[in-house]
């Protein structure tokens, strides 16, 4: 492998790893809050058409982007009251908000005497910056010519960075994930933290989702987000639940999914590697790198939220 | 109505949870520059009226004033707000977040961007300023129990709080720790803040008040100056009746060492080790008592001999035979029997029904099962005959077992224990959060058992109940045995000194 | 005025009416929310109800396809069940169902036609069950000895069965693909005596539909009635009781996690064995582990109760195709499973919990003012 398929294939991965990095970084402030939101797929394929179809009517890419947030966090909204105002397992309420939107953003898509199904976006997102600075070494070719929301996601880790560890508010999120009884009676409205951040999660899911649909794959067809809502759910555990670590997983998982193109690149005997396998790649990934972090004692050190996953009632005795 | 004395006024409080009445038209007033003392058995309802008047509870009836106006507090925030804070049982600090955290938590007038050097800096100086010395940077979960409270404290005053409810503050400190304690809230008294003090202890009552509202069942029973009132009085008020809750007997008929602990080591969850080398031998027919501030080692030094932990060294001998690392099927098995402190977390199955649950621990065998077969009628008789005999209410066909009320779990669990026939009996705080009939109940329950010639092991931070039923008492601190003696020779301020680590002269 | 408007209590018993009340009405809305989806998208709600009525139950055919849909449904929703029930979270029914396929489908060719039906059936569908209980067994050995979360590792496992499934049909010449076809690859077909028969010979419904419904009654039976389910049932309430009563914790984990893999893979031979006769992967990529999640939500976890919301899944799937005739998407059936699910989790609040108004104090009348003081 030389040095520019190197490039090329960090390149891509940057871009292949966006979409994972805006969903990623919204569900760590979703499980920062002590809610697991399962949903993340469906979410993602909803705001993947919502955006869509936005951009479809009005050509406009920066209302496909709106309305997918807008989508994204209507959907998690449907898990926030059930999880939380209503206090169902939070796993079974996530999966079923997957199950739907998978089906609604298929139905979207397909349904209507005029279908979605098939058509190339109306606008896609082109990249920026290609001239200037890109000719200092690796670094310059890797940082520059992508497109503007490749760079919204860098403010976007650094925006949510600062928020978790170095705001009032960010301070009430992380009491409320791990200990919601103490900080209820601190006087946070649990509740509240808890509807806001599956929110703020449910919007960038949504933004992920659209990123897809507006720049990485911009012809409508069903689900064409892949398996990028479970693997994102996945990140957040290798990113340990800080946001800045979600930038380097979500690239490596960009980078794992653009091996099969590079090794096609690099011809015999790389590119006789059967291509279903390599299609394992991410998810074997995941389950590594679960096993490595995850096993014995060092899930401890890793930092989860303590009251992840379980129901917060004030008046429970 | 508008006295301006007032602090908080409450008229005719209701409160019920899952159908059963905690506060029954509650009346109570509070001055300000006070120490109100509220005093009332467990389950009076003490704890539920703080905790509405904190914000925490919303009640489903009746009428808040406060300081004149009628008032909601929807949330601990908007009670905090108003100058409400409280103190609970069991803490509220977030035990992964700094002492300097935990004060910012929730503040109101904090800005976006938080400064941890100056958050600590403002902790020390309030630290200073009360006499309640801890360090700001510290995580919760490396603080004694004592520190925590001072915390808790600190971060009310934090909050420039009014009102200060402190929930039975004295149960986890040591009577010294009380004493300082004491000073503290006489001097918020002086800063014109009104605190109220929650307990069932007459003397500490006597000893810190001005005034005193006595709650039972629920209700309102009365009130008073507290230097007015005679103890006499205000016991029977509490408890309303002329009750002696059952002790042990002068005469014990003790016999062989049943249970022998040697040299026992256990590890703590943070992976230090939370009992040091504890020996000690428990007789058939006596009740060895073990106190000791909570998290002194107490827990691991019961999971150690029930098997719930394999101890790292020594041994635990059971009739002459050493079942030091047997798992907990085997010790069941041998007669050794187990009250957890916490029924609904370990003991009991809070989802399953009460007939379930009184098989928990003999389902294994005939004729519970057979063979792979489970024989719901036998859980279903001796269910019956059993919630019988104990006296356990409440109990409907279905129903989980976590809906009946705290006396009842704690009667299903002990009759479940007892008949096992044990020859041990380990039980940690058995009438902790019990009522008074509970309380008598379950001791009876304790001392039959001592009656039949089962060796009881008492593990309890409550004094008055260690003294009343335990025939030799033996001190915990920091893992180690700090003090042993019979339990006519031990006193509250003995076993105090004790308990927090003072070493005694030699001779005992 | 402090009281407040409504009060939440937990019921300590739900009644038969509501238990059965509330899933259905959680069908009912889902359906009353698809059709606003119907109506706002220019179509007839009715009309597409009527079509999926029609083609679900309207004739002996579609009965038989309704069952035939139902049969891995059954088994897939009883997986998440056992496993929901005792608090395992294991999401990869649908990568244990693939294995089962191929293990079921594996079995079938080694043993060649040879073999009398008698013996390769019982194999064929038992090699299934091993196959799902492997596939589980790789997330439930790291879940149970090492603490390895599972819910993220039975979902990775999905895909990466999946990707099996295509890797030895379309990217390798497996013994499970057909070598007489070559333009199109698909799976080799297994032998007819280890094919599960046709009830009827008029309509496709074989026997694996009953064997389905033996398997959930088995699922119950263990659960209720034997020594291991009662630990079992301990382990789930409260694992910290389970441990203080002596019960191997870890072991009972364990075998629920293998348990429900290997329900979820007997839904593969079933299917392999059944209607489809090969490891196809066109017919295996139906997202059937998923569905079972909606089953057993529906079924309230209870194993017998899987059946008859299993056919009624199993109507839906049968039903969806037929809605692209009158031009609406058979997305319609997957958004509609998904808001039963939805209504169906937030049901269990109302089955647990009552909403009450606080009684009335008749002698206190004061306005209510604001929360600030």
């Amino acid at each position: 492998m030389n040095e520019s398929t190197l490039i090329l294939t960090l390149f891509a991965a940057i871009g292949l790893g966006t979409p994972l990095v805006f969903a990623t970084v919204g569900e760590i402030i979703t499980e920062r809050a002590g809610n697991l939101n399962l949903g993340v797929q469906g979410m993602m394929l909803v705001g993947a058409v919502a955006g869509f179809w936005a951009t479809f009517n009005t050509e406009n890419l920066l209302m496909g982007i709106i309305v997918a947030m807008i989508a994204g966090a209507a959907m998690s909204s449907i898990h926030a009251f059930a999880s939380v105002t209503l206090r169902v397992s939070q796993i079974v309420s996530g999966l079923a908000l997957t199950i739907f939107g998978t089906g609604l953003s298929s139905f979207l898509g397909e349904a209507g005497s005029e279908p979605l199904v098939g058509n190339p976006s109306k606008a896609v997102f082109e990249p920026i910056l290609e001239s200037g600075l890109a000719d200092i070494p690796v670094l310059g070719p890797l940082v520059f010519g992508h497109d503007i929301m490749v760079y919204v996601s860098w403010l976007t880790v650094a925006a949510a960075s600062f928020y978790v560890f170095r705001t009032r508010m960010g301070l009430s999120l992380r009491a409320v994930g791990e200990d919601p009884a103490s900080a209820e009676s601190a006087g946070v409205n649990v509740a509240r933290v808890r509807y806001v951040h599956i929110m703020i999660g449910g919007a960038l899911a949504g933004l992920g989702g659209a990123y897809y649909s507006l720049a990485l794959v911009p012809t409508w067809q069903n689900e064409p987000i892949g398996q990028a809502g479970w693997i994102s759910i996945a990140l957040v555990i290798l990113a340990s639940w800080r946001p800045s670590r979600a930038l380097f997983a979500a690239y490596l998982f960009g980078a794992a999914e653009r091996l099969g193109f590079t090794l096609q690149t690099l011809g015999e005997p790389w590119s006789n590697i059967p291509s279903n396998l390599l299609a394992m790649l991410p998810f074997l990934l995941a389950i590594i790198a679960m096993l490595l972090l995850t096993s014995g004692k060092r899930a401890k050190f890793l930092g989860a939220p303590a009251a992840l996953g379980l129901p917060y009632f004030r008046e429970q005795r | 109505m508008a006295d301006s004395t007032l602090a908080v006024e409450f008229r005719n409080i209701d409160k019920a949870f899952y159908g059963v009445k905690a506060n029954d038209n509650v009346d109570f007033q509070l001055r300000k520059g006070e120490v109100h003392a509220l005093l009332g058995e467990n389950g009076a309802g003490k704890s539920t009226l703080c905790s509405i008047l904190a914000g925490l509870y919303r009640p489903d009836a009746g009428e808040f004033l406060f300081e004149g106006q009628p008032t909601v507090f929807k949330t601990p925030k908007d009670a905090l707000a108003a100058g409400v804070g409280m103190v609970y049982q069991h803490f509220r600090l977030v035990s992964n977040l700094t002492v300097a955290e935990n004060l910012a938590l929730g503040h109101p007038k904090l800005g976006v961007n938080i400064s941890q050097a100056e958050l600590e800096e403002d902790a020390r100086q309030l630290g200073e300023e009360y006499g309640l010395p801890v360090d700001p940077a510290a995580r919760i979960w490396q603080l004694s129990v004592g520190e925590q409270q001072r915390v808790e404290i600190l971060k009310l005053l934090y909050r420039q709080a009014k009102i200060l409810i402190l929930d039975e503050p004295t149960a986890v400190l040591t009577p010294q720790e009380a004493q300082q304690l004491f000073k503290t809230m006489r001097q918020l008294a002086a800063e014109g803040r009104s605190v109220i003090f929650v307990s069932h202890k007459l003397h500490e009552v006597k000893q810190v008040s001005d005034r005193v509202t006595v709650l039972r069942d629920g209700t309102t029973v009365g009130g008073a100056d507290t230097a007015d009132a005679e103890p006499r009085d205000l016991a029977r008020m509490m408890v309303g009746r002329d009750l002696e809750l059952p002790t042990r007997d002068a005469n014990p008929d003790i016999g062989e060492a049943t249970l022998i602990v040697d040299d026992l080591r256990v590890a703590g969850d943070r992976g230090l080790e939370a009992v040091q080398g504890v020996s000690f031998e428990v007789h058939s027919g006596e009740v060895l008592g073990i106190s000791g501030v909570s998290g002194n080692g107490q827990r691991e030094l019961a999971y150690g001999i029930v098997g719930l932990r394999t101890p790292t060294s020594g041994t635990v001998t059971l009739d002459g035979e050493d079942v030091t690392a047997m798992n907990v099927a085997d010790k069941i098995d041998r007669g050794v029997a187990y009250v957890p402190q916490s029924r609904l977390g370990m003991g009991l199955a809070p989802g399953l029904t009460t007939e379930d649950n009184l098989g928990l621990k003999a389902y294994r065998k005939p004729p519970y099962s057979n063979g792979p077969m489970l024989a719901a009628s036998v859980f279903k008789e001796k269910g019956a005959e059993w919630i019988d005999r104990y006296d356990i209410r409440g109990v409907r066909p279905g129903l989980p077992i976590r809906l009946l009320s705290g006396g009842n779990l704690q009667k299903a669990l002990l009759a479940r224990e007892v008949e096992l026939n044990p020859k041990v009996l380990i039980a940690r705080s058995p009438t902790r959060g019990l009522d008074v009939g509970a309380t008598e109940a379950v001791r009876n329950l304790v001392l039959a058992e001592r009656a039949k010639g089962t060796a009881v092991l008492l593990i309890s931070e409550d004094l008055d109940e260690l003294l009343a039923l335990s025939d030799r008492v033996l001190v915990l601190y920091e893992g180690k045995v700090a003090g042993r003696m019979p339990a006519d020779e031990a006193t509250p301020e003995r076993l105090g000194l004790l308990m927090a680590g003072h070493k005694e002269e030699a001779g005992t | 005025m402090t009281t407040r408007r409504i009060i939440v209590e937990p019921r300590g018993l739900a009644s038969l009416r509501l238990t059965l009340g509330i899933p259905a009405a959680s069908v009912l809305l889902a359906l009353i929310v698809g059709a606003i989806f119907l109506a706002l998208t220019g179509n007839s709600p009715w009309e597409v109800y009527r079509q999926m009525a029609k083609t679900a139950f309207g004739s002996a055919r579609g009965l038989s396809e309704t069952l035939i849909s139902a049969t891995p449904l059954i088994l897939t929703g009883v997986a998440a069940a056992v496993a929901f029930k005792m608090l395992v979270w294991n999401i990869g029914a649908e990568g244990q169902f693939i294995m089962g396929a191929v293990f079921a489908a594996g079995a079938g060719i080694a043993l060649g036609s040879g073999t009398p039906a008698l013996i390769a059936i019982p194999v064929v569908i038992l090699a299934g069950g091993v196959g799902g209980a492997f596939w589980a067994s790789v997330s439930a050995v790291p879940k149970v000895y090492l603490g390895v979360n599972e819910i993220i590792t039975t979902l990775m496992l999905n895909f990466i069965a999946l990707n099996f499934m295509y890797y030895l049909i379309f990217g390798s010449s497996s013994p499970w693909r057909d070598p007489e076809v070559s333009q199109f690859p698909s799976g080799r077909p297994i032998p007819d005596s280890g094919r599960i028969p046709e009830i009827f010979g008029s309509q496709r419904l074989d026997y694996g539909f009953f064997i389905a419904v033996a398997f959930a009654i088995l699922a119950w039976f263990l659960i209720s009635k034997t020594r291991w389910g009662f630990e079992v049932r301990v382990v789930g309430d409260s694992s910290d009781t389970a441990r203080y009563a002596g019960i191997a914790v870890p072991r009972k984990f364990l075998g629920v996690f293998l348990m429900s893999g290997a329900f979820a893979g007997l839904a593969g031979s079933l299917y392999v064995a059944g209607p489809v006769g090969a490891l196809d992967p066109r017919s295996l990529d139906l997202g059937l582990g998923f569905t079972g999640i909606i089953v057993a939500a529906l079924a309230r976890l209870n194993p017998v109760a899987v059946v008859p919301v299993g056919i009624l899944m199993g109507a839906l799937n049968n039903a969806g195709p037929s809605l692209q005739s009158i031009q609406v998407p058979a997305a319609t059936v997957q958004m509609l499973q998904g808001a039963i699910l939805i209504f169906a989790v937030a049901g269990e609040f109302f089955i647990a919990n009552r909403l009450r108004r606080p009684e009335k104090k008749p002698q206190v009348a004061v306005a209510a003012q604001g929360g600030e003081a």
